[in-house]
């Protein structure tokens, strides 16, 4: 049951401590700092899906006035490394290169300019002259693994490959029980298989990046990016620079969502700073980001459920195939977690096999997105319940709730399977799971609408549900840290390495420091992601800001709130540990108070001086999975095919919401995206290999207009391991639509929708076969 | 070419290029709010009032600035007083990461300007051409409804 | 930026604009709003002609509805004789053309003179019949109909207003169009317009657009319906007729197969609108 909880700061919907310069329109973005003699920088990108480069000629740029630099294959450093932006060491293959004289998708980078201007810049990649040596492509995960298939990757030099002759980047393959026996021991048996699609994450701040010497001749790289310290250590990589010479600061960023999980400019424009001495401004276009930022990993994920005739799960398979691009970021892990992140939801299952590849093609290149292989995962692992509930005759909530994990149980898939390796061990210590389900089911009205098919003109009514878990960070191998130091008029600095990429994390950190510290928010100022100044932290990713770095904050307070209590005992003339913190004083048993400025005076200029600060550092040992349930209410026109949502419900348990309207705000947003990737957007790719929709004109997100009423309820929860008892949000949300909507689609018309988006022409399609 | 315009209430004389949008000239001037999303339109991030009216900055020609009347969010608070749609963006938790936000904020402000009590079907049309990813819209809908509350009380256009 | 554009002019006269042009040909280009100049603007532009300084913002009631040619589609939207120009009509179509900040600045005559085939307008021009005038040194008025079949030979004329002529007492129209998100341009529209007596229908119109060609009146469908009654069975054979009649092809938004079953869809339902029998909208 949740703890008696009265918290004074944490719970509460503060003001975000970056709002009122984000309202002013304050310069706070990469961009927005403008300094003298900037060199602006462009790439030119390859044409082919697939080439060598025989020859390249750039003297012409060269000469053109205004160009400072020209960097391609032949003047940068040639060291393999991964752009994704995971802890070291990666666990994705080094097959990268700053610049490549082989190409493997449509954009890919040929060659960079660094100019005056923006149009100089534009203007000499056109003179460079590049001879091609076209190759035959792969286009498909089909094509890819076929026998002798063309090879994307036939380089010596690259590490950490399955099998580069066969395109396959990973293969994953575990196992729990017996599935071949479990499902000849099933009662009822389904199979489905879902394919998902290209999809980009249309942050909308284009990837961005600031290169700049300082006084001091260190590189400073301002950027816009999720993952500080490792843009850090890969750059020193790449470059072959000591990584002391390096600093990395993360300003206000426009949106990340995962394609900024990576590191795509940093070591062109720090390369560029470094041969001209000069700063370097790179941002992508808006095309660019769609062609050569990060994508989501399009899959064919297939799963088959055996289970006995009283509903219970007997066996669980799922099957995954995933298409990794042109370079293998994200590859391993994404597929991975397709099954660690799904699979022991169901963990009553005494059978289950999670098994599959991430393969290369000549294609833009995935990595990570918001979901992380969950998403992909979901669709076929809960329409498969839903189809399993039919067959067995039971509601699909029924079913749901007969098989979830709870409170006090494990499952081996959390072992067996982790972040591209074994994972860790761990029993679920919350989980309202059931109280989600309730709550929305009554929340969309699922027992009067299921099943009805209500008509109204040519639209069909129906309802759809699902469930899901996610993460909070990667246990054993994700690490937080964090800084605290006092101010003689009692505020603090609080020095996180944490990111803050819009989720309002320096918010709800400072909250959770002001809360130990008994302080009012506006004590606390923040500064984040900077890696001279911040201790090291993982960076925004795998949902692990509120959970782990959270944590970190809480022991750094904790630590800060003993040594202000022995500096205020004598001042009180009582022993510190009767002592309390409230209000932003130190408080006596007896109801005398000292205020925490004159603690800190004292700690600072008149006895046993010292500064009054600590920093504590965390790993989690394990990850506590936020827990979702689903609902929509749709109409389907079955003259057009035209899906139409009226209602969407998600009741989420994320332990104690520390900021709960920036708790709905991750749901609000995961679940618009999560929208747009059910019904409207799509990455088309030309049989060339060349996206042909890279702009927002063509690749339709979901605006004001487009979406239904989306109530999200947080659900009273307490993590006994979590600080104040919060889990991570940050994921979560972005599962839901596509197989909750699938679901409400075959409760209106009857139909499974398999691929998607589920576009007007692929429901009307879907209906008029059946 | 020189322009003239009236800039959050001041006039200045800029140089411009005859073919430059006034999303250009306005970040080189120091106007840093106006944002660059896309460039062709279809994000909102460079949303600026001309003539009171909320426009894309980077289809608007710089030269049609001449002697118009621009208004950026670096315009709309009173000294340390923010306008009531930004103080309702924030208080409401409509603002994340804030790239859209001033682009947001200044379609808000046209919309009240013109309608004090608008739908919410009324305020999406208003925000439609204002994408954003990271909120879902909710909040941002309504900080619109907490601001056109707060400001028929206080009397404020 | 096109950093090609040399200068700006603002003429204060149609004919000084006109002279402008002649002499300049390809070189110059009339300016507007100024948003299909970002977009789709040809590098062979050096001089634009402001038009704001001729007097074309205006929004007239005579008998039907005049629109100069510089009046936005927000203006537009905000007037009463808009407004209550055939229902509303025309305001209901503008409304969700592309979005508020776009259409702040977009012109009728830049829409006229564009002529994106996926223009929502358009093909609601076609139905009520409109006239636009244009300026070649003098003033041409001509169906709007034509100045699409006769692109050429009306090429470069300055576009200084469109005039919609007033409905008929019974005279109904209703326009449907179909996107992928609200802002977004149609994958097919349809407008229609049209007058029942009797029964049977007196008048008919309708174009279909964005197939994805411009949108054209479906004249060998309106003769065949003039005269029918207005049964299920005449509107059912009328769409059909439709969805066959269209030019269908696939592009990005959608399959020409796809387009032909929104034509026959999208068309039944606008003749039902037309027919006052429309059905539910799923909401």
């Amino acid at each position: 049951m949740p703890e008696d909880r009265d918290y004074a700061v944490v719970g509460k919907n503060e003001r975000k401590v970056d709002g009122v310069g984000l309202v002013t329109g304050r310069p706070k973005f990469v961009a927005d700092l403008v300094l003298p003699e900037t060199l602006h920088v462009k790439i030119l990108g390859s044409p082919l899906a697939h080439a060598r480069i025989v020859d390249i000629d750039v003297s012409e740029a060269e000469a053109m006035e205004g160009v400072v630099c020209v960097l391609t294959h032949t003047n940068t450093p040639p060291t393999r490394h991964t752009t994704a932006g995971q802890g070291y060491p990666e666990p994705s293959p080094y097959d990268a290169r700053m610049f490549d004289p082989k190409l493997r998708f449509v954009g890919d980078r040929v060659a960079a300019v660094a100019a005056e201007t923006e149009s100089i810049a534009n203007e000499a990649l056109k003179r460079i002259r590049v001879e091609y040596d076209e190759l035959p492509t792969v286009l498909s995960i089909d094509e890819a693994i076929r026998d002798g298939a063309p090879v994307v990757h036939d380089e010596k030099d690259s590490t950490g490959i399955y099998d580069a002759a066969k395109n396959t980047v990973a293969d994953v393959d575990i196992d729990v029980g017996d599935v071949a026996v479990g499902f000849e021991a099933s009662d009822v048996v389904v199979e489905t298989t879902c394919e998902t699609q290209y999809a980009q994450h249309t942050p909308i701040e284009p990837h961005v990046v600031l290169a700049y010497l300082d006084s001091d001749e260190r590189l400073v790289l301002r950027t816009s990016t999720q993952v500080p310290f490792h843009v850090r250590r890969i750059v020193a990589q790449t470059l072959g620079l000591p990584l002391r010479r390096i600093r990395v600061i993360k300003p206000r960023i426009g949106g990340g969502f995962g394609t900024k999980q990576e590191v795509l400019l940093e070591d062109i424009a720090g390369l560029v700073t470094l041969r001209t001495g000069r700063p370097a401004l790179m941002a992508l276009t808006r095309a660019e980001e769609f062609i050569a930022a990060r994508t989501r990993h399009p899959m064919r994920v297939r799963v088959k459920l055996g289970a006995k005739s009283d509903g219970t799960l007997h066996a669980i398979e799922m099957e995954a195939l995933s298409n990794t691009g042109a370079y293998g970021a994200h590859g391993l892990t994404v597929l991975a977690n397709t099954g660690s992140k799904t699979l022991p939801l169901y963990n009553k299952a005494p059978n289950a096999h999670f098994f599959g590849q991430a393969v290369y093609t000549n294609l833009p290149v995935p990595g990570a997105y918001r979901g992380y292989g969950a998403t992909q995962g979901y669709f076929p692992l809960e329409t498969a319940m839903d189809e399993l509930a039919e067959r067995l005759s039971v509601d699909p909530i029924e079913l749901r709730l007969k098989n979830h994990i709870r409170v006090g149980e494990t499952s081996p898939i959390f072992e067996k399977l982790g972040e591209g390796r074994e994972g860790v061990s761990q029993t679920v210590k919350s989980c309202e799971l059931a109280r989600c389900i309730e709550l929305g089911a009554e929340r969309i009205g699922w027992a009067e609408k299921r099943g009805k098919r209500r008509p109204d003109g040519p639209w069909v009514h129906g309802v759809g549900m699902s469930i899901m878990m996610q993460g909070s960070g990667i246990p054993e191998i994700d690490m937080a840290a964090a800084t605290i130091k006092m101010n003689e008029d009692g505020s603090f600095n609080l020095l996180i390495g944490a990111t803050d990429i819009g989720t309002g994390s320096d918010t709800i950190l400072a909250q959770m420091a002001a809360e130990v510290l008994g302080v009012p928010l506006d004590r606390m100022i923040v500064t984040s992601s900077d890696t001279d100044i911040t201790p090291f932290d993982v960076g925004a990713y795998a949902s692990s800001t509120t959970y782990v770095s959270g944590t970190a904050v809480v022991d750094a307070a904790k630590k800060v709130r003993a040594q202000i209590l022995e500096v205020a005992g004598p001042l009180l003339d009582a022993d510190p540990g009767e002592l309390s913190l409230e209000n932003a004083a130190v408080v006596a048993p007896d109801g005398s108070h000292v205020g925490l400025d004159r603690v800190c005076q004292r700690a600072m200029y008149e006895a046993g001086q010292f500064q009054i600060g600590a920093t504590a550092s965390f790993v989690p040992s394990e990850s506590p999975p936020p827990f979702l349930a689903n609902f929509v209410e749709l109409a389907v026109d079955t003259e057009t095919g035209r899906v139409k949502l009226l209602h969407y419900v998600s009741a989420v348990d994320c332990g104690v919401a520390i900021h709960p309207k920036l708790a709905e705000g991750q749901m609000e947003g995961s679940i618009a995206n999560g929208i747009g990737y059910a019904l409207t957007e799509e990455m088309l790719i030309s049989s060339r290999g060349r996206v042909r929709n890279p702009s927002f004109f063509d690749y339709k997100i979901p605006g004001a207009l487009d979406l239904p009423p989306i109530d999200v309820i947080l659900v009273d929860s307490f993590e006994p391991t979590g600080p104040m008892g919060a889990k991570s949000v940050g994921e979560i949300g972005i599962n839901g639509p596509i197989p909750t909507i699938a679901n409400a689609i075959y409760d209106a018309v009857g139909v499974r929708l398999r691929e998607t988006p589920f576009t007007p022409e692929r429901v009307l399609a879907a209906i008029r076969a059946a | 070419m020189m322009i003239t315009v009236s800039i959050n209430g001041a006039s200045k004389r800029w140089s411009i290029r005859t073919g430059e949008t006034l999303l250009s000239v306005l970040r080189r001037e120091g106007y840093l709010s106006v944002k660059c999303g896309c460039g062709t339109g279809d994000c909102g991030a460079c949303t600026v009032l001309y003539n009171g009216r909320a426009v894309n900055s980077c289809l608007l020609l710089a030269a049609k600035a001449d002697g118009a009347e621009v208004r950026t969010v670096e315009g709309l608070a009173a000294g340390d007083r923010l306008h009531p749609i930004q103080e309702a963006f924030i208080d409401e938790g409509a603002v994340q990461c804030g790239y859209c936000t001033p682009g947001a904020v200044l379609s808000a402000f046209d919309l009240l300007s013109r309608n004090p009590s608008p739908t919410e079907g009324e305020i999406r049309e208003a925000l439609s051409g204002n994408l954003c990813r990271c909120t879902g819209y909710v909040k941002q809908v309504r900080a619109v409804q907490a601001a056109a509350e707060r400001m028929r009380s206080d009397g404020d256009a | 930026m096109h950093h090609q554009m040399e200068s700006i002019e603002r003429p204060t006269s149609l004919q000084g604009a006109w002279d402008r042009k002649a002499e300049g040909k390809e070189a110059v280009r009339f300016l507007g709003g100024g948003i299909d100049l970002q977009l789709y603007s040809p590098a062979t532009v050096r001089t634009l002609v402001d038009l704001s300084g001729l007097g074309l913002a205006f929004i007239q009631r005579e008998e039907g509805l005049v629109l100069g040619a510089t009046t936005t589609m927000t203006e537009a939207i905000e007037s009463d004789e808009v407004g209550e120009y055939a229902d509303g009509f025309l305001r209901e179509i503008l409304r969700q053309v592309a979005s508020p900040l776009q259409r702040n600045l977009a012109t009728f005559g830049g829409t006229l003179g564009s002529a994106h085939p996926w223009s929502d307008v358009i093909p609601a021009f076609l139905v009520l019949d409109a006239e636009l005038t244009l300026f070649r040194g003098s003033e041409e008025t001509v169906r709007v109909e034509e100045y699409y079949a006769q692109r050429e030979a009306y090429a470069g004329g300055l576009i200084t207003k469109v005039r919609l002529p007033a409905l008929p007492g019974n005279g109904r129209c209703a326009f449907e169009t179909f996107t992928r998100t609200a802002f977004d341009v149609a994958m097919l529209n349809v407008a229609c317009c049209g007058a029942i007596a009797d029964g049977r229908w007196e008048d008919v119109r309708i174009a279909v657009g964005g197939t994805p060609a411009l949108a054209t009146r479906l004249r060998s469908v309106e003769t065949g319906l003039v005269g029918a009654e207005v049964t299920e069975t005449s509107l059912g054979e009328a769409s059909a007729a439709c969805s066959e009649a269209i030019e269908a092809r696939d592009d990005l938004r959608a399959t020409g197969a796809y387009r032909r079953t929104l034509a026959r869809q999208l068309v039944h339902r606008a003749l039902l609108d037309v027919a006052g029998l429309k059905k539910g909208d799923g909401a």
